[in-house]
């Protein structure tokens, strides 16, 4: 992936940087659909996962230079902009909703709210394959509650009554299958 | 905190779920300049794109795409000089060709070192951007802790110290709902490999881990509880030292105690 001459993203990072707008339009048909489905599992309203899109993509077409190989791959780059932008945006619906409700409530253990709720009204098909759907479901379920809603591991441990080091440890093993998966070691001393 | 806590925080922040608290912690151990966590914090960012990789992509729609090209294009013209010179001025005198190609170099030069510094300044501004965060951080934290005490239904239990921690005291403010925040002091922070595990129980019920709670060389710290926990008739609290904050239920000497 990335090998093919004009498609490496890398190298089509530098030409945005430069202002090259056909590698940008060649940047996004190859991540626009992977932004937009991470956008959409994270915020559950098509719409709102259009404008994180839109968003993401002109972050990356302002700020391509700052972009350094050294720091990660531009996939990594790339995800982790979306999520950060993605995460944002549900907690600051998430403090609305809360703002919302009647003195009384001011806390929805269950992570409620209409954030939530929106999630049974989304068409969205967000169906799992790959490398979660091949994890134990314990490990698959912290790791979904971290990176798509956005909780910590103190939230996670409280919303599933467990304690937190048994969380800490189901989101460890889980890291370390992702990891084995793309074939990156522990570092020493840490397995 | 020998290197490998960490190490393991490095990964529970790359998923974003360390706390606040953590969190910071973390990002001054990266600043420290920790190639080994800067290394092992970057794998597993690239693990976790697998992560998004693992749902059925959707396809957005092309509207999108428009949109953006239509807004990245407004950009690049906002900054391109607006007025075309008269093609006179091209064709008349070969001495005004010159000059005119030697503007022509100094204007893609300055709009090159424009384009590079508005980078630059929007650099600047995620990074503010970030300490900003980092500075909210703990008001959404004090926030939390006076929303707690402006609730009439808070408790405010004392605890005091016994055994290892003797001399030692702290507050738990308790809520129904499940939230709470512990403050120690006098506690001297943990022995290397242990923590200080803090547990909430109801009568008759097996005590329940509410979390680690860590304490500096002064002895104070302090640990949130947030809500979801659906525990009710919570009465007995305590922290015990344990070998390490991953057990389910107390093994270790209870270090502070509610009764």
């Amino acid at each position: 992936m990335g090998a093919e001459p004009g498609h490496d993203p890398v190298l089509l990072i530098q030409q945005i940087a430069r202002g090259d707008r056909e590698a940008f339009e060649r940047f996004y048909n190859r991540y626009a659909s992977l932004v937009y489905t991470l956008a959409l599992r994270v915020v559950h309203v098509r719409s709102d996962a259009q404008d994180l899109l839109q968003e993401v993509l002109l972050q990356v077409w302002r700020q391509a230079g700052s972009y350094s190989r050294d720091r990660g791959s531009p996939e990594a780059w790339l995800l982790t902009i979306a999520r950060s932008r993605a995460i944002d945006r549900l907690r600051s619906v998430r403090r609305r909703d809360r703002d919302l409700l009647p003195t009384g409530h001011s806390s929805a253990p269950e992570g409620g709210g209409k954030v939530e709720g929106r999630m049974a009204q989304s068409d969205a098909r967000l169906t799992l394959h790959g490398a979660l759907a091949r994890m134990p479901e314990a490990q698959r379920t912290v790791l979904e509650m971290a990176y798509f809603d956005g909780f910590t591991q103190s939230e996670i441990a409280a919303r599933l009554g467990e304690p937190l080091g048994t969380v800490k440890t189901r989101i460890r093993a889980g890291l370390q299958r992702l990891r084995e998966l793309v074939g990156a070691k522990a570092p020493e001393g840490l397995s | 905190m020998n290197h490998n806590e960490w190490l393991e925080r490095a990964e529970i922040y790359a998923l974003g779920a360390l706390d606040v608290e953590e969190a910071i912690q973390f990002e001054a151990h990266l600043a420290s300049g920790c190639d080994l966590c800067e290394h092992h914090l970057r794998e597993t960012r690239e693990a976790l794109t697998l992560v998004p990789r693992s749902l059925m992509p959707e396809t957005p729609p092309p509207a999108v795409k428009g949109r953006l090209l239509a807004q990245i294009g407004d950009e690049a013209a906002s900054v391109r000089p607006a007025r075309p010179r008269p093609r006179w001025l091209w064709w008349g005198m070969s001495a005004g060709a010159f000059a005119a190609a030697g503007l022509l170099i100094t204007l893609s030069v300055s709009l090159v070192s424009t384009r590079q510094e508005l980078q630059r300044l929007e650099g600047q501004v995620a990074s503010l951007q970030v300490e900003l965060a980092r500075r909210e951080a703990p008001l959404a934290l004090y926030t939390a802790v006076i929303n707690l005490l402006r609730d009439p239904s808070t408790r405010d239990v004392p605890l005091r110290g016994v055994g290892p921690g003797a001399g030692a005291a702290g507050r738990f403010l308790w809520n129904e709902s499940g939230e709470g925040h512990l403050f120690v002091a006098n506690l001297p922070p943990a022995p290397e490999g242990n923590a200080y595990v803090v547990w909430t129980a109801a009568p008759g019920m097996p005590p329940r881990s509410a979390g680690v709670i860590q304490t500096d060389a002064s002895g104070k710290g302090g640990l949130h509880v947030y809500p979801g926990r659906s525990d009710h008739g919570v009465e007995v609290f305590t922290v015990t030292l344990e070998p390490s904050g991953d057990v389910s239920a107390p093994t270790g000497p209870t270090v502070l105690a509610s009764k």
